[in-house]
């Protein structure tokens, strides 16, 4: 391993680009579709053209501490750009390309940008609608020239005529930008990621080169990543997960990034790339799920039968063998004969024949989707993390997957659980400072140089995290256990009928709910039943319906018992809310994210009646309609008890 | 075990065969949307004239070229002379022209040449294929080995035309739609001419191997009409369906008649196709690989 | 490709064409040109005859008076082929793509005529066939890539929603490169958002590969938002010819589309 050993050694990401350009010359290192055919740069092409573009940035003005904005989806010169900016003591700054143009004049002015590079005419058609707004914007470089040719304004430079004169530049000084790396030191800005933030204004999270470079280097040698793997690079750049993975990883190991041909075509991409290494939210895994589930429901009946009995078959044993646990013969026949059948192609359709790892991250993924993917033989894992720590904080190691957990803190990081609950991280993989915010910096990062990432968690008996909700949501039953609403809410979702769940239990003696089912599940159900019903609000009151649920809620209620810490927050009474919980009402935050408080407020009186005991309560609620009009719904909502069930590990304990 | 090894592989290597006669039917049904029921006739016109070239002196050589500029001007006269005048016409007026145009081959075949039986010597002798023989102990027919493979070669070498090329996109873009395969500029006369030429030459090979085989005669038209199980099998409109559809047909009878033609008296070879054809048609009218229609209502 | 757009010379000019269907008259003595690199759109209501004039200059129907002038060739009875041959591609108002075949397959029709190989070397697909055929696939990507259709290139055409297969169509009519584009109602049966974009790829086609546009199209106000000039049909008449400033002033239009009785 004297390639890791030299690897250690080289504490920038322009010095590693140059470290590969030398070992791995000839080595793929970014693919991208282009009218219709994969094109291939390799390492040494890479550090050509990324001095092409820095010189011809320094051409331009660009200097040591400028920030560099890069907008647009995942192009290999956008990707290049962070390193032409590195070179010359810049931070890229890379901004949601489909972001409204509020939020981009936002960072743009909090970042004090003068450069940016975007992809094509639409950005620049934001960029130039809000010129005003920016004075600090000086020039603005395209990727793609298509339908710009009319445009003439001297600040927009299309990247070709920008590296033209970089390669000029750099022909009359050719040791300049070589001595330029030589200043860059491990304790830069290599990046500046803006948070979303829930609440308040957008943060810029400045992290170093040696941050991102651990976060890398702790992953990379975690899962034995090596130049051979493949990524799909197709997530938001500007978010931290597409940073880590197709940015400094693809930067310390060498692997190959492969751009999609346009956000439209990723999964035939995929299946023509076939990656070693995949990251993917939770909601793309459920999509692609739903897409195999429908075509199996439409497929002949010989094709559909195979498929349930094997995905059995998977559900009982795939996840062990994957594991590398005990498993009786007879399955582990039935298991190859499945993988040559079912999963082999399953897989294949999915593009993860080759996949190696696949992480997920972001939002809690439902235990049953997890297994899914494990049980056909996808290397699925989770981790967990945040913008502020590099998303580097907890890895699952293979063999060692649980379904609720996030890991075992990864190398070189430590975590810690303060009095309140709130998971607190210390290691190379935090931040800077948020970007001229003192007060943040300040509020964020204890004396004890601990980041508090704003989560509640905690660990299980094997020394893994387990994130339960974010701090601020976790509040303390009556008794004084533990409330974690969302959850709560998360395992009650994870349920297919149920699309919206909100607890309540807050200085309460029990925890209740207010559910909303999924119309098209539910309605599905139904109908399948013959049970007639004319729309949401009726559908919700049926019997059957609350039948429906209530077994939902019990299960529930039968895993929590499982949990020592949760196992008082099982749901004692719930009822169907007469609406959907909606945006337009303000009840949802945009993001889909329910806002607890004001439904608290708005629904007051159902709350009462849930922990006053009685079996049903009128309510009466405004609602807007898609076209702006506004009515009435009403209903006499049941109110029904769930079963509840004493604590396991209490049992255990006694 | 050997014996129905034996049994399979002669009926596959048979099926080969009916393939390639299905693929004269393909080839114009898919272009033309006409049924050409002649193709029997052209096969036939094809064996006979080879094999009186050859009678009168000739080397094969040069009688199956002349032969095959013959069948390619057979092929550009049918399309100018019978089917353009009907263009639009009722797909039913256009079956009844080519089972006209049936016996008038037939007819003239037989005015040149004669009706004698003629025999026909490709130089591909007729017996099992001796190191097959030896070390599996299966009798396999070297001439229906060779037969077959150019069958095969022939047959893939269209799916390549067809699937890869100019012509063969612009022939399943006239298939799919007349008028705007002409408003972006594909000739349709100059498409279909090419598709009754490329008929005629596969209609010569069929001809070739059949008569060859079975002695060049006018039962070869029945040989062509073993096509119809193979077409309803496979679809009318595939290509792949034809040869699929060829197998299943020339294995199955071959298996029929040993394994089941005992119990009822034997010679079901002649007909059990069609059952099996009938019977497929109940639960797949599109065949294999047609296309299924779904009208809406 | 041109230098941005500038409207230019007369290359069609049709003059006094009427045509009948037996006793019926479809258009009578109707006259109007077409500048290059314009937008030119005609309008009526229906019946008007606006799909037979379309019909007329791509050589579907011979009109029995009158004369066409393309580019100073005279064409009176010219036939759909020898139309596609001189560079006048279409589409149709009911979409006539081949169903059966793969978005990639449509258009590389349209190149149909570009291709040069002969027959034999078609058939062995062999030497410079081939070639070609990669040339010409390089043509069709880019056409793709224009259009947006990436995700759909492998897809047989009958399984796309009616918006993209307006939009394959068009795609199918670029790739032959013609100097004129025959649209016919580009944006019927378009939901709104799928009218936006079918308006900005009409508008990209005439302005960076100057390509000529005779379109018919029923909604009025995508008309005059995209169109240089209109020409109005009415019961086979030109009832008026301008801008679409004039031609909204115009009473005889604005009766029209009001159905004042004549």
């Amino acid at each position: 391993m004297s390639d890791n050993v030299r690897l250690s050694s080289l504490s920038t990401f322009p010095r590693l680009l140059k470290h590969h350009a030398q070992v791995r010359p000839n080595h793929p290192a970014t693919r991208e579709k282009d009218l219709g055919i994969w094109q291939t740069w390799t390492w040494s092409q890479v550090a050509e053209e990324v001095r092409a573009m820095a010189c011809g940035l320094a051409e331009l003005g660009f200097k040591r501490g400028d920030n560099l904005a890069i907008i647009g989806d995942n192009r290999p010169r956008l990707y290049w750009a962070m390193y032409a900016a590195q070179c010359l003591g810049g931070v890229p700054v890379p901004l949601y390309q489909d972001a409204v143009a509020a939020e981009m004049v936002f960072v743009l002015q909090d970042a004090g940008i003068k450069f940016a590079i975007v992809e094509d005419q639409e950005q620049v058609d934001k960029l130039l609608e809000n010129m005003s707004q920016c004075p600090d914007l000086q020039h603005i470089l395209y990727d793609d020239p298509r339908g710009l040719r009319h445009y003439n304004q001297a600040f927009l430079h299309g990247l070709d005529e920008v590296q033209e004169m970089g390669r000029i530049h750099n022909r009359n000084h050719p040791e300049f930008l070589d001595g330029e790396i030589e200043l860059g030191k491990s304790d830069d800005v290599a990046v500046m990621l803006y948070t979303s933030g829930t609440t308040g204004k957008p943060k810029g999270v400045c992290q170093t080169h040696g941050a991102f470079i651990a976060a890398a280097q702790s992953g990379c040698e975690f899962d034995k990543l090596g130049p051979d793997d493949n990524i799909l690079s197709y997530l938001p750049m500007a978010w931290v997960g597409d940073h880590l993975f197709s940015f400094a990883q693809a930067a310390y190991a060498g692997f190959t990034i492969n751009c999609p041909e346009s956000g439209d075509t990723v999964m035939t991409d995929m299946r023509e790339i076939g990656p070693s290494y995949y990251f993917a939210p939770p909601r793309v895994f459920e999509n692609l799920l739903t897409q195999v589930m429908i075509r199996m429901e439409d497929a002949g009946a010989l094709k559909r039968n195979m498929f349930h009995y094997f995905m059995g078959v998977a559900r009982r044993c795939g996840a062990e063998i994957l594991d590398g646990k005990p498993v009786s013969g007879t399955d582990r026949l039935l298991y190859a004969l499945g993988n040559l059948l079912v999963y082999g192609p399953l897989r294949n359709v999915l593009g993860m024949s080759r996949i190696r790892v696949a992480y997920t991250a972001g939002a809690a993924i439902g235990p049953d989707l997890f297994r899914f993917y494990r049980s056909i033989g996808v290397n699925l894992k989770q981790l967990y993390g945040a913008t502020e720590t590099c998303a580097a904080v907890c890895l699952q190691p293979d063999g060692q997957i649980k379904f609720d957990t996030v890991g075992p803190p990864a190398p070189g990081v430590e975590v810690k659980i303060d009095d309140s609950g709130e998971v607190l991280v210390r290691g190379a993989v935090m931040l800077k400072e948020y970007y001229k915010r003192p007060d943040a910096t300040a509020e964020s990062i204890d004396a004890q140089g601990y980041f508090h990432t704003g989560d509640a968690g905690f660990f299980d008996e094997d020394g893994h995290l387990k994130i339960i909700d974010r701090a601020k949501d976790v509040g303390k039953l009556a008794s004084g256990a533990m409330f974690a609403p969302n959850y709560i809410e998360n395992k009650l979702k994870f349920f297919s009928h149920i699309k919206e769940a909100v607890a309540f239990g807050d200085r309460k003696d029990e925890v209740c709910a207010f559910i909303n089912i999924d119309m098209g599940a539910v309605g599905n159900w139904a109908e399948r039943r013959n049970i007639a019903y004319s729309g949401y609000t009726d559908l919700a009151q049926k019997t059957e319906v609350y039948e429906l649920i209530r077994e939902c809620v019990e299960q529930a209620n039968a895993e929590l018992a499982h949990d020592a810490m949760l196992s008082d927050s099982q749901v004692h009474r719930f009822l169907i809310l007469h609406k959907e919980l909606d945006p337009d009402d303000d009840e949802l935050t945009r993001t889909r994210k329910v806002r607890r408080g004001f439904i608290a407020e708005k629904y007051g009186v159902l709350i009462d009646a849930l922990y006053s005991g009685k079996a049903s309560q009128f309510i009466e609620t405004e609602v807007k309609f898609e076209d702006g009009r506004k009515g009435k719904v009403s209903a006499d909502l049941r109110i029904m008890e769930a079963k509840t069930f004493p604590s396991q590990a209490a049992k255990k304990a006694a | 075990m050997q014996f129905f090894l034996e049994v399979l592989i002669g009926g596959l290597l048979s099926g080969v065969m009916y393939a390639l006669v299905a693929l004269g039917y393909v080839l114009i049904y898919k272009a033309s949307g006409v049924f050409n029921f002649a193709q029997g006739a052209m096969v036939f016109f094809a064996a006979l004239t080879t094999a009186g070239l050859v009678d009168s002196g000739l080397s094969l050589w040069l009688a199956a070229p002349l032969t095959m500029v013959a069948m390619v001007a057979l092929g550009l006269l049918t399309e100018k002379i019978v089917l353009r005048p009907l263009v639009a016409q009722h797909e039913i007026t256009l079956f009844m022209a080519t089972i006209g145009l049936t016996f008038f081959v037939e007819g003239l075949a037989q005015a040149i040449w004669g009706a004698n039986v003629r025999s026909l010597d490709l130089g591909i002798e007729d017996v099992p294929l001796e190191w097959l023989l030896e070390n599996a102990n299966i009798a396999i027919s070297q001439f229906d080995l060779v037969a077959s493979g150019i069958a095969a070669a022939l047959v893939t070498m269209l799916a390549i035309f067809f699937s890869k090329t100019k012509i063969g996109r612009a022939l399943r873009a006239v298939a799919d739609d007349h008028q705007a395969a002409l408003s972006i500029g594909i000739p349709l006369q100059h498409i279909w001419g090419i598709v009754w030429g490329v008929a005629g030459f596969v209609a010569l090979v069929a001809g070739l191997l059949w008569g060859s085989r079975n002695g060049v005669q006018f039962a070869l038209t029945f040989v062509a009409l073993k096509a119809l199980p193979v077409l309803i099998l496979g679809g009318f409109t595939s290509v792949p369906g034809a040869i699929v559809g060829g197998l299943i047909i020339g294995a199955s009878e071959k298996l029929a008649e040993v394994y089941i033609g005992p119990h009822v008296g034997g010679g079901i070879e002649g007909w059990f196709p069609y059952v099996l054809a009938l019977l497929f048609l109940l639960v797949r009218p599109e065949g294999l690989f047609g296309e299924k229609i779904i009208r809406r209502i | 490709m041109s230098e941005g757009r500038q409207i230019g010379e007369v290359i069609l000019d049709l003059k006094n064409i009427s045509l009948r269907f037996g006793g019926v008259k479809a258009l009578t003595d109707i006259s109007f040109d077409v500048r290059e690199h314009e937008v030119r759109a005609i309008i009526g209501p229906n019946g008007a005859g606006k799909s037979s004039m379309l019909n007329v200059i791509n050589g579907v129907y011979r009109p029995q008076e009158g004369d066409i002038v393309f580019r100073g060739k005279h064409h009176r009875d010219m036939n759909t082929y020898e139309a596609a041959k001189a560079g006048i591609a279409r589409t149709f108002q009911n979409i006539a793509l081949f169903k059966g075949m793969t978005v990639l397959d449509n258009i590389m029709t349209g190149r149909n005529l570009k291709m040069k190989s002969n027959f034999l070397l078609d058939a062995l697909y062999w030497g410079p066939a081939q070639r070609e055929e990669i040339a010409h696939r390089r043509k069709v990507e880019e056409i793709i890539d224009f259009l947006e259709i990436q995700h759909i290139r492998k897809t047989p055409v009958a399984r796309l929603p009616y918006g993209l297969q307006k939009r394959v169509e068009l795609g199918r009519a670029l790739a032959a490169e013609p100097s004129i584009l025959l649209l016919d109602e580009p944006m019927a049966g378009m939901n709104v958002e799928e009218k936006q974009d079918m308006c900005r790829f009409i508008l990209d086609v005439n302005d960076q590969l100057g390509t000529t546009i005779v379109l018919i199209e029923h909604d009025m106000g995508v008309v005059m938002d995209i169109s240089d000039r209109v020409v109005v049909l009415d019961y086979g008449k030109k009832i008026a010819d301008g801008t679409p400033d004039e031609v909204r002033a115009n009473q005889d239009v604005i009766d029209a589309y009001l159905g004042v009785a004549h």
